[in-house]
């Protein structure tokens, strides 16, 4: 626990002073959102568009900004020390996983008010009600970027693998999240994504225990 | 697994499949509602279950690997993801062509195409990384990690998919408990099918399998030298010295 604690404090303080993982998933966002705004042309207010372009927003920033945390160990081979200390495989991976997980959650809330700018939706209480369905995109996401992150540092080209690698396996997440924020921000009642927060939860198992149970193999050399 | 086996299970292949194309061609019936198209159908199912039995595979090989960590089971692995693919894009192509006349278009997002292509999707990325890791010694245990977590998102991904509509013919099992195959021919057919298609992919992994084998102990063969050669230059360099 402590060594999770230590990692994890280690990483937030860098992020602190540099800020590198969230500007740029931030930036990305805001690029991807006006990309989609241009080429969708979708009249305002029409939330199922805007719910996609966000989860589009989310999907690509984060396969590119949300596992810096990670990949940053491999500079100046910072990962051998990390390897040689006593701690648990599982702890560095938890850490790493929750600092993308609150880097992609300060992206998250700037795409959100990106998104109702662009798609002229209103600033209402509503908007609130998508933050757990965020918030659980953003868990799986973290959790599977930080195992095939593990994957593409050792492989030569690795940040073209990354892609190809993430999106089939966060399909099911994103059709749910999709689904579910379109049904959050039109408004409709509880019991209308109840079946879409499901599969995010199962989605959010899934990838956690991955990650937890198969980072060991992956970031093990020998 | 010598090439006697392999040489064995080809000519096994070759039989079988020369009855099921016979069968396909000429013993079934023709459909009554959808014609001549629906023949394609008897190559349609059993590339899906060759291709699904194959990606299971991946799986099973990637855990015996990480298990066990003997070079076997991640040529295994290797070896079936590359028969699943190609099975998987021939359930796509065939999958289409039928489509094509019956739902006229050749790609609809119902929930088993989309599923499908999201598997297609998820192995290809195995591949990429299989072909890009390609120098890197832990390539195997990167690869079984991948196939693990692309097969137990499998499960999911038909739940999610299934939020859309669907509509894709039930064939096989319907909720009315009727199967679509009226004729006995039919059922006949499609077995022989099955059975031909099964032995096609066994014997296309045989190959495939053996050929990585082949690679793997040439590579240990090729480090045994250099730990020779290496360690003639040593006893070479003490000779000179004394």
């Amino acid at each position: 626990m402590s060594a999770l604690t230590a990692i994890l404090r280690k990483d937030l303080r860098l992020e602190l002073r540099t800020g590198e993982s969230t500007i740029a998933l931030v930036f990305l966002s805001l690029l991807i959102l006006t990309v989609l705004t241009f080429a969708l042309n979708a009249p305002g207010g029409d939330t199922a568009t805007a719910a996609g372009a966000l989860w589009v927003a989310m999907i690509f920033a984060g396969t590119i900004g949300a596992t810096r945390a990670l990949i940053g160990e491999w500079e100046n081979g910072c990962i051998r020390g990390l390897l040689l200390s006593p701690a648990d495989r599982a702890a560095i991976y938890c850490a790493k996983l929750v600092a993308s997980f609150v880097f992609m959650v300060l992206a998250e809330v700037a795409a959100t008010m990106l998104m109702v700018l662009f798609f002229n939706l209103d600033f209402r209480i509503r908007l609130l009600r998508l933050g757990p369905v965020l918030a659980m995109g953003a868990l799986g996401f973290a959790a599977l970027a930080t195992l095939l992150a593990a994957i593409q540092v050792r492989v030569r080209a690795g940040d073209l693998l990354l892609p190809l690698l993430i999106v089939p396996v966060f399909v099911p997440a994103l059709i749910a999240g999709v689904k579910a924020s379109n049904a959050a921000l039109a408004g409709l009642p509880f019991a209308a994504f109840s079946q879409s927060l499901k599969i995010l939860a199962a989605c959010d198992i899934l990838f956690l225990a991955g990650g937890y149970l198969l980072f060991e193999h992956v970031i093990t050399e020998d | 697994m010598g090439t006697k086996a392999a040489y064995r299970l080809g000519v096994a292949t070759l039989g079988v499949m020369t009855a099921a194309i016979f069968m396909v061609f000429v013993y079934v019936p023709t459909e009554a509602q959808e014609g001549i198209v629906q023949r394609i159908f008897y190559f349609h199912v059993p590339c899906a279950w060759v291709a699904f039995a194959a990606f299971a595979l991946v799986a099973i090989s990637g855990v015996f690997y990480l298990w066990f960590g003997q070079q076997v089971w991640d040529d295994l692995g290797y070896a079936a993801a590359e028969v699943g693919m190609v099975f998987c894009t021939l359930v796509l192509i065939t999958g289409s062509v039928w489509a094509k006349p019956i739902w006229g278009a050749w790609w609809t997002w119902d929930s088993r195409l989309t599923t499908t292509l999201v598997l297609w999707l998820l192995y290809a990325g195995y591949l990429a990384l299989r072909a890009m890791a390609d120098e890197v010694p832990q390539v195997g245990r990167l690869a079984a990690v991948v196939g693990i977590v692309a097969a137990a998102d499998v499960p999911v991904i038909i739940v999610s998919v299934r939020l859309w509509r669907t509509i894709h013919p039930a064939v096989i099992v319907t909720r009315q408990g009727s199967h679509g195959l009226e004729d006995p021919r039919m059922i006949a057919t499609l077995l022989v099918s099955m059975a031909a298609f099964t032995v096609l992919g066994t014997w296309l992994l045989m190959l495939r399998f053996a050929t990585l084998r082949t690679t793997a102990r040439i590579i240990n063969v090729g480090r045994q030298l250099a730990l020779m050669e290496a360690e003639m230059v040593d006893m070479g360099a003490q000779a000179r010295g004394s």
